[in-house]
């Protein structure tokens, strides 16, 4: 089955090379998605082998993944498409686990789950509001996670052609739990392992984005036309 | 005493600003009619804030003024409401036309 690992990235000049040759070993073909980053991302996943497509204005994670998944299905023929991280946070080797339940037919959907797997140096913080997320996942979708948030996924052709992601930023994580149940879609938790480190801590606006998070997934349910 | 000054100043410009569009034969008669009338209601009730009372009780108000409040808060949460709305699908079409400016200007893949 043709694999297509997607990546979006924002100002990862420093580590998408190695992101996009990790997850190469483990896949027929990477689409990154450069989000109108200021520094060289483009040029630094391209020359690691990538396929680059590039958003003119920045727009998020979630329109990025969206915009990857598009371009994979339509243009690549994708089979399964696994959504990997930019920052190096995620392991290449846990793809071939990740797709196993989709190749045999178990499952649509493939969440990875860090804390069915390992989470190397997660601050205690973050534990924290992962568990409260996990809470409130539970409470708007009605789907119990070990983990959510957790931005390691492999999907099926057919479960990326379901779900549509609206919802552009960080949300997005809960909008594809929220389109599983919707859908009616098959889904297994997997072990992955996910390492933190000074460096990818230090880059993301640490666990306030809870709060845009929340309010993204509101403005969702009251202020879009039905 | 300067709260209605400003009011019925306000009404006023309004007013000439629409006599002004109705010379240039920019609005109907119709509208010129009907826009200068709520005007006209605005100033009378400003003048006279006592006469906005009867319209209050109708409702289950008491004051004509406090009718006015309520009515303003309701419009604004609403028109506040429709910007969200509007907004929210600005920003997405937003991001589908960068999407599809993304996916069409891709390289041809190998
Ligand atoms: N396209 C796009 N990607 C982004 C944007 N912000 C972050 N990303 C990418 O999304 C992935 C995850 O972002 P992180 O900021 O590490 O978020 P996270 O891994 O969920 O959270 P951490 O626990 O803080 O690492 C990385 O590949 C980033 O480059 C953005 O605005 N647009
Ligand atoms: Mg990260």
């Amino acid at each position: 089955m043709k694999i297509i690992a997607i990546i979006p990235a924002f100002n990862e000049e420093s580590r998408i090379a190695a992101a996009v040759r990790d997850a190469s070993s483990f896949v027929d073909g990477v689409v990154v998605v450069d989000d109108c980053s200021r520094d060289n991302t483009a040029n630094a996943a391209r020359m690691a082998g990538a396929l680059v497509l590039r958003h003119a204005i920045n727009r998020g994670q979630g329109a990025a993944l969206q915009t990857a998944t598009e371009f994979a299905l339509r243009r690549l023929g994708a089979e399964i498409v696994v959504h990997f991280d930019a920052d190096g946070q995620m392991q290449g080797s846990d793809i071939p686990a990740m797709v196993e339940p989709i190749r045999s037919g178990a499952a649509d959907v493939v969440l990875g789950s860090r804390f069915l797997g390992k989470a190397v140096d997660m601050p205690a913080s973050r534990r924290i509001v992962n568990r409260l997320a996990q809470w409130f996942t539970v409470a708007i979708s009605g789907i119990r996670l070990t983990d959510t948030h957790c931005g390691f996924r492999a999907l099926s052709r057919r479960a990326a052609q379901e779900m549509t992601i609206t919802l552009d930023r960080m949300a997005h994580a809960s909008q594809i739990q929220d389109l599983v149940v919707v859908k009616k879609l098959r889904y297994v938790e997997r072990p992955v392992t996910i390492v933190y480190s000074a460096e990818t801590l230090a880059k993301s606006e640490s666990s306030m984005r809870a709060f845009g998070i929340v309010k993204d997934i509101l403005k969702d349910k009251f202020f879009t036309r039905v | 005493m300067i709260f209605q000054i400003i009011l019925v100043a306000f009404a006023l410009f309004a007013v000439t600003r629409t006599v002004k569009q109705f010379r240039a034969q920019k609005v109907s008669l119709h509208w010129f009619l009907l826009w200068n009338g709520l005007w006209a209601v605005v100033i009378g009730v400003t003048l006279w804030p006592t006469s906005a009372d009867f319209v209050a009780h109708l409702v289950g108000i008491g004051r004509g003024a406090d009718l006015a409040l309520y009515v303003t808060a309701v419009a604004l949460s609403y028109s506040v409401f429709r910007l969200f709305v509007r907004q929210e699908e600005t920003q997405r079409e937003i991001t589908k036309l960068v999407r599809k400016m993304a996916i069409a200007d891709a390289e041809e893949p190998k």
